[in-house]
């Protein structure tokens, strides 16, 4: 078994433990993170995208709210690539109590959110597709973010000080030894081989699946998977973030996301964060509820419905969990279970992932007794040194300086393949969904119908790998798209289906390709 | 508008019936919303390649495989029927010259190198029959992104084809003249048709070839003057030439759409491209006028004796399903067969597995006349055909474009038989 | 829904499927218009309204072929020229566009002074100089002034007595300045079908406006034009457009495309509108239409205009055609001659115009016609120019054979 020496090993590739390893490396500890499969894999990238201005919480967890808005500020000065600056309304819509509004500016004042009442003519001549039938607007600064360049800037940003970004290394076994958690050994799913990692302290951010990861040190850590379900429309319905105003409800905010818009979430409890279903009941709510704030939702175009679980931590049980705080949980496991060198980080959201990731490294500090002060929130991430808030339009301006010297790969998203054979041979890998995290490569109406053809003969000169592994990159992409597109099949989306297996099982007749030469996914393949 | 038929869609189906009839003496009328999938499509004619299993004769198929499959649209059409309308079809497109026959399907190469069963193709596919093995080598063009020769190439070293031969095939790149990074497939077929770009194509070529090696270009050779240029390059090369087609469009496809365009507007029918049929009027169990969301703001009817649809079915929204899970038929409203209970299995969980919805659409008698559940027709004076018909799923099966043909063609004659 | 929502919305039936691209015709001749794919349901999805990321939408000619061939129903012409309004109000609309654009000005201003107008329009050297300020290709097709317009000819004719029922005539810009001939034939063949014509005072429908991002104009102008013809809508008269795209800005696309679609008066005015010819044959088809056609032993070469085809309807002149005897008709075998109303005026834009119309221009010398006839008016300048036939209207070609001009 090989091994790796560093000081502080952070488990969870999501935000929380992105934030982590970020302003670990940042502080000048040598840091390595690990992540049983891609980036983002996790909540953080099956969620919303919505930059929180802290409304959504005001009057049912004002706490959240004001880490909401104070994280708000300090991410738009330091990622501001990330966020696109949408602007958000909260609208009494017909359903919703008229009195919940005054509720709300009284809680937006007591958290110290920013809101104005706006003139409903205002919105509706702003946002047409919003229903006309709402009494009141208020207007907050949400946003839209894209979570994934979130965590590979604040990735790059760490490796930049350092850090070894270690995906697709699923922790097998935490080593304690003396009552202290000295390290783990981990499997790296490419190669097949276990790894020994050496630490001098163990941060355990795995989100969902931080029960488990605690479970191996023998602290008991309760982690509610509370799972919320999205459909992504085909285009942006509004280019605001609306949300009701009202209490939280299932369907109460659609997000202008990049091309798409987003409509969530329902909040249910599940036993397993890694089996669980999408139900058509709870499909059919989230047409509903987008119907209400967007009357003609139902005929306009639903593009793929996809779960995340949410880490939902409580020291006691609560019956419903829209009922659990939304506000972050550091677990010393010295204090707390007696085992030295470990901490928890868990609960919280995605927007206080900087928060939270201070909150920890300065606990870290306090247990090795080093003083070593945080600069997350002083410096830009990578790319956001200008500031400049993400641009909608920006890909397609970009494409029209390179119309003459560049091919259109996914021509949905404008993915050009300068871009894609350089996302390739930065991150060796064939799994066709890495690349689409990165790029958004088959994120669009077509859902790879043509693109993915495209990107697999490109993947299979560029990573020189054989037909029978090219073969089953397609065909796991071909299935990943499916599994979202499925829950949601109907109109527009089921017009592209058709073409698309027309292409494929038609055209193309990948049904019978030859059959694999080596057994295995095609993850193991590919030599880092 | 008045005619004797109206054929609604303009896709492979569509046109087959609406040549047929004009040329039947019928005046014919073509609306359509838009161009069919033609122009997406292989001109391959698919009649039957996978039963699941490999089909080698269609012919001797067909019969089995009707009896097996009752709701199937060959189960309405004879196998003679079917024949015919394959014979028929390519005396229409003599431009084209179909090669092949029912008794065989032959195995071609796809894009990815999957070989794929069909009964027959253009000349200038014939030369990429594998099923006797052979040597091929695959061209890729400098500025076109849907072809991936040496992918294709090794796939296609391994496909086990049902004779034990074997395959040897492998890929090149060129670098041809031009600037423009990206650059079409229909670009390049007028690229084609220009003597200096095929002189330099072949000049870069030539030396890197093999003996007996066959050469496979994407499908892009000329749109026009196809023939002449698919010939000269067989001449130049001095090795057999052919096509593979890719991602849409298709050029073939659109070849295969202007001969039958011509042919039909020949024949004195009459194409109306754009508006969308929204219902019709109707009497007594005919249908006496289709009726279309016109540009102006009044109705506009067509008036026939007979009508066609050939309205595509989900591929088009002209069988639309909702987001409550209902379905509809969208022009006549006529009842959808194969749909299972909203909240049964529709859609299965794996991608290539079989699908409950995937047959569902309109049920014909052998009349090819849509009925509903009980077998009685809507309307005695409207015909289904092509991809609007349920019982069949022709992207697994390979049988779409086989399926258009002959229902087009069955359709057209039992409307030319009423009318005599 | 408003008409803004409802156009883009139809984006979600997109398939991808590339159709509309392999029928574009600037696309067909020239890299720099991405295609209509591209322009259209492609970049919508990331346009906001603010900020218009992709210059290269203006190359879109705005023929409208790309969205009578969709077979899923996208609105893409109309998505396109909506971005390409939205661009233009952001980066400003040049000069030569707003000038262009506005059909009646250059008629009122051009009309007395006919003879100094055409001299202007048919100097070299001065095209050349107006090329270099307000960007007009010195080569590109011009119309003749010829110094009385239509309506004054309409207000000197004594209308049929006697008739069997009225039409109202929707003459347009082109004949009222440019081919008043062609609207005295028109009257003369209505005429001789027993039927009164009407030709109320009436100006410029807007879409030289439209089509060049001026929507808050031609919104003015298809206002004040429904107000000319809704008194005779409203009294069941049917409204005769003798300019396909004229008509079709009635029909449908100043609803579409100015958000006018509830305007009532508009709706009503739509509803009677027809085409010239559609009108005939519908005539035709009811059994209402002189047939006494003389054989005409002529070649004629019929180009239907994109914009027709814009219409849904097929091409009615064919079957009109195909009554007189003799008459030899062959159908150009191409979606555009390439003018597209102002595209092929516009100095950047003429020589993709040449490319996209060479198909036509070449099978019109491959035929050697004795005559074009194109509804189009534009297409009539631009066929007559690059080729030398001369260009006519389907009517003059049936005024003849009617016997009509003695």
């Amino acid at each position: 078994m090989s091994k790796l020496q560093t000081e502080v090993l952070v488990i969870g590739g999501g935000s929380t433990g992105l934030g982590v390893v970020r302003d670990a490396a940042m502080r000048g500890f040598a840091t390595a993170l690990v992540d049983r499969g891609d980036l983002a894999t996790g909540t953080t990238g099956r969620f919303h995208g919505l930059l929180h201005s802290g409304g959504r919480y005001v009057v049912k967890d004002p706490k959240a709210a004001e880490e909401c808005i104070h994280e708000n500020r300090i991410l738009r000065k330091i990622a501001a690539d990330v966020i696109e600056d949408t602007g958000g309304y909260f609208l009494t819509t017909p359903i919703d109590d008229p009195e919940f509004a005054d509720k709300f500016v009284e809680g937006c004042r007591a958290t110290d959110v920013p809101c104005e009442e706006v003139p409903v003519a205002e919105v509706l001549r702003k946002e047409p597709r919003v229903n006309p039938g709402i009494t009141r607007a208020f207007a907050v600064p949400d946003g839209s973010l894209d979570s994934w360049k979130m965590v590979w800037a604040c990735a790059r940003s760490a490796e930049a000080y350092g850090a070894r970004i270690l995906t697709y290394h699923q922790v097998l076994r935490l080593i304690v030894e003396g009552g202290a958690v000295k390290g783990a050994v981990v499997k790296d799913h490419r190669s097949g081989e276990e790894v020994q990692i050496d630490a001098d302290f163990v941060v355990n951010a795995s989100g969902a699946w931080a029960g488990q990861i605690a479970e191996m040190a023998g602290c008991e850590v309760t982690v509610f998977p509370g799972k919320g379900i999205m459909v992504a429309m085909n285009h942006r319905l509004v280019n605001t973030v609306v949300n009701r105003c009202s209490m939280p409800s299932d369907g109460d905010i659609i997000v202008p996301a990049r091309g798409v818009a987003v409509i969530g979430t329902t909040d249910q409890k599940v036993a397993d964060p890694d089996n669980w279903e999408i139900t058509r009941e709870e499909v059919q709510k989230m047409l509903s509820a987008g119907e209400n704030l967007v009357p003609g939702f139902r005929q306009a175009r639903a593009l793929r419905v996809w779960g995340g679980v949410r880490p939902l931590y409580q020291e006691k049980a609560e019956a419903d969990t829209r009922d659990v705080t939304r506000a972050h949980a550091l677990l010393n496991h010295r204090t707390r279970d007696g085992v030295e060198r470990f901490v928890t980080i868990t609960g919280g959201k995605f927007c206080t992932l900087r928060l939270m990731a201070e909150e920890t490294m300065d606990a870290v500090c306090g247990e090795l007794g080093v003083e070593r002060p945080c600069r997350t929130a002083d410096e830009p991430l990578p790319d956001s040194e200008e500031k400049r808030y993400y641009w909608l339009g920006a890909r397609v301006a970009q494409r029209e300086e390179t119309l003459h010297q560049d091919q259109l790969i996914c021509e949905c998203e404008f993915v050009p393949r300068r871009d894609l054979e350089a996302a390739m041979l930065r991150r060796p890998t064939t799994n066709l969904d890495d690349i689409r995290r990165l790029l958004r490569l088959g994120m669009g109406p077509c859902q790879g119908g043509f693109c993915i053809y495209r990107a697999t003969g490109i993947l299979h000169q560029l990573q020189k790998i054989s037909s029978s592994v090219a073969n089953r990159s397609m065909l796991d992409f071909l299935q990943e798209r499916w599994k979202g597109v499925r829950p949601a099949l109907y109109g527009d989306q089921l017009r592209q289906v058709r073409l698309d297996e027309w292409i494929y099982q038609g055209t193309l007749n990948v049904g019978h390709l030859p059959a694999d030469e080596a057994q295995g996914s095609a993850r193991e393949e590919v030599k880092t | 508008m008045s005619a004797d038929v109206v054929v609604l869609g303009a896709g492979l189906s569509g046109l087959t019936a609406a040549l047929r009839l004009a040329e039947g003496g019928l005046r014919t009328v073509l609306v359509a919303q838009g161009v069919g999938a033609t122009h997406l499509a292989p001109p391959t004619i698919d009649v039957l390649g996978y039963d699941p299993e490999l089909v080698e004769s269609p012919a001797q198929a067909l019969p089995a495989f009707a009896a097996a499959h009752a709701d199937h649209p060959y189960a309405r059409i004879s196998p003679e029927t079917v024949a015919a309308s394959i014979g028929w079809f390519r005396e229409k497109v003599p431009g084209l010259g179909y090669v092949g026959s029912l008794d065989e399907n032959l195995l071609v190469p796809t894009a990815v190198g999957a070989a794929k069963p069909t009964a027959i193709v253009p000349e200038a596919m014939a030369a990429s029959d594998v099923r006797a093995g052979g040597r091929f080598v695959f061209v890729g063009l400098r500025a076109f992104k849907s072809f991936y020769p040496a992918y294709l190439a090794e796939n296609l070293c391994r496909a086990k084809l049902p004779s034990g031969a074997t395959v040897e095939a492998r890929g090149i790149q060129l670098s041809d003249p031009g600037q423009e990074p990206d650059v079409t497939c229909l670009e390049y077929a007028r690229q084609f048709e220009r003597p200096e770009f095929r002189k330099a194509v072949t000049a870069e070529l030539l030396p890197q070839l093999q003996p007996e090696e066959k050469v496979g270009f994407p499908s892009v050779l000329g749109l026009d003057n196809h023939r002449a240029v698919w010939q000269e390059l067989q001449d130049v090369l001095q090795r057999p030439v052919f096509e593979v087609p890719s991602l849409p469009p298709s050029v073939p496809g659109i070849r295969l759409f202007r001969a039958l365009r011509k042919a039909f507007r020949n024949a004195g029918g009459r194409l109306v491209l754009g508006p969308t049929a929204v219902g019709a009027e109707t009497s007594n169990g005919t249908v006496d006028a289709l009726v279309v969301q016109a540009s102006a703001n009044r109705p506009t009817t067509y008036a026939a004796k007979s009508f066609v649809l050939a309205t595509g079915g989900f591929a088009t929204g002209a069988i639309n399903l909702d987001s409550f899970g209902e379905v509809r038929e969208t022009v006549l409203g006529l009842p959808v067969a194969g749909v299972p209970d909203v909240e049964a299995l529709r859609f299965s969980p794996g991608y290539f597995e079989d699908h409950p919805m995937a047959r569902a659409g309109l049920a014909v008698d052998e009349h090819l006349r849509p009925v509903d559940a009980d077998g009685n027709p809507a309307f005695g004076n409207v015909y289904a055909v092509g991809a609007v018909l349920g019982g069949a799923e022709p992207w697994r099966e390979h049988s779409g474009n086989g399926l258009a043909i002959a229902t087009g063609f069955a359709a057209a004659s039992e409307i030319l038989e009423g009318a005599s | 829904m408003e008409t803004m929502e409802w156009v883009r919305g139809s984006l979600d039936h997109c398939v991808k499927c590339t159709i509309c691209e392999t029928f574009c015709p600037v696309s067909n001749v020239t890299p720099l218009f991405p295609g209509p794919k591209y322009v259209g349901p492609q970049a919508e999805r990331l346009r906001t309204g603010e900020g218009s990321p992709d210059a290269s939408l203006d190359y879109c000619s705005a023929c409208g072929i790309c969205t009578f061939v969709c077979p899923q129903g996208v609105k893409i012409a109309e998505i396109n020229a909506k971005a390409r309004a939205a661009m233009k109000a952001e980066r400003g609309v040049p000069l030569r566009d707003r000038l262009i654009a506005r059909t009646t000005l250059m008629g009122k201003v051009g009309t007395p002074f006919a003879p100094v107008a055409n001299w202007f329009l048919g100097n070299q050297p001065l095209r050349r100089l107006v090329e270099k300020t307000v960007k007009v290709h010195h080569e590109a097709p011009m119309p003749r002034f010829v110094g009385r317009t239509f309506q004054s000819w309409a207000r000197s004719h004594t209308p049929l007595q006697d008739a069997a029922s009225a039409v109202v005539l929707f003459h347009g810009c082109n004949v009222n300045y440019f081919e008043p001939k062609l609207g005295e034939m028109a009257v003369a063949v209505l005429e001789h079908n027993g039927l009164r014509v009407l030709i109320p005072p009436q100006e410029c429908c807007g879409l030289p406006l439209q089509s060049n991002g001026l929507f808050d104009d031609a919104r003015s102008y298809v206002r004040k034009l429904t107000q000319s013809f809704l008194p005779y809508a409203n009294r069941g008269y049917d409204v005769l457009a003798m300019s396909t795209s004229c008509g079709l800005m009635l029909k449908r696309e100043a609803r579409e495309m100015l958000d006018l679609q509830d305007d009532e008066d508009l709706k009503t005015v739509s509803a009677h509108t027809y085409d010239v010819c559609e009108f005939l044959l519908a005539l035709h088809e009811r059994g209402e239409l002189k047939t006494d056609f003389k054989p005409l032993p002529m070649t004629v070469t019929y180009h239907p205009p994109c914009q027709l085809m814009g219409h849904w309807m097929g091409k009615p002149a064919l079957d009109l055609f195909a009554l007189i005897p003799e008459l030899k008709v062959e159908e150009t075998d191409a979606e555009c001659c390439g003018m597209a109303g102002t595209y092929g005026l516009k100095a950047e834009k003429y020589d993709i115009a040449m490319a996209v119309g060479a198909p036509v221009f070449q099978q019109v010398e491959d035929v050697r016609p004795d005559l074009v006839a194109s509804d189009g008016e534009t297409c009539r300048w631009q066929i007559q120019k690059a080729t030398g036939v001369p260009s006519v209207h389907p009517v003059e070609v049936l005024y003849r054979a009617y016997g009509l001009g003695g």
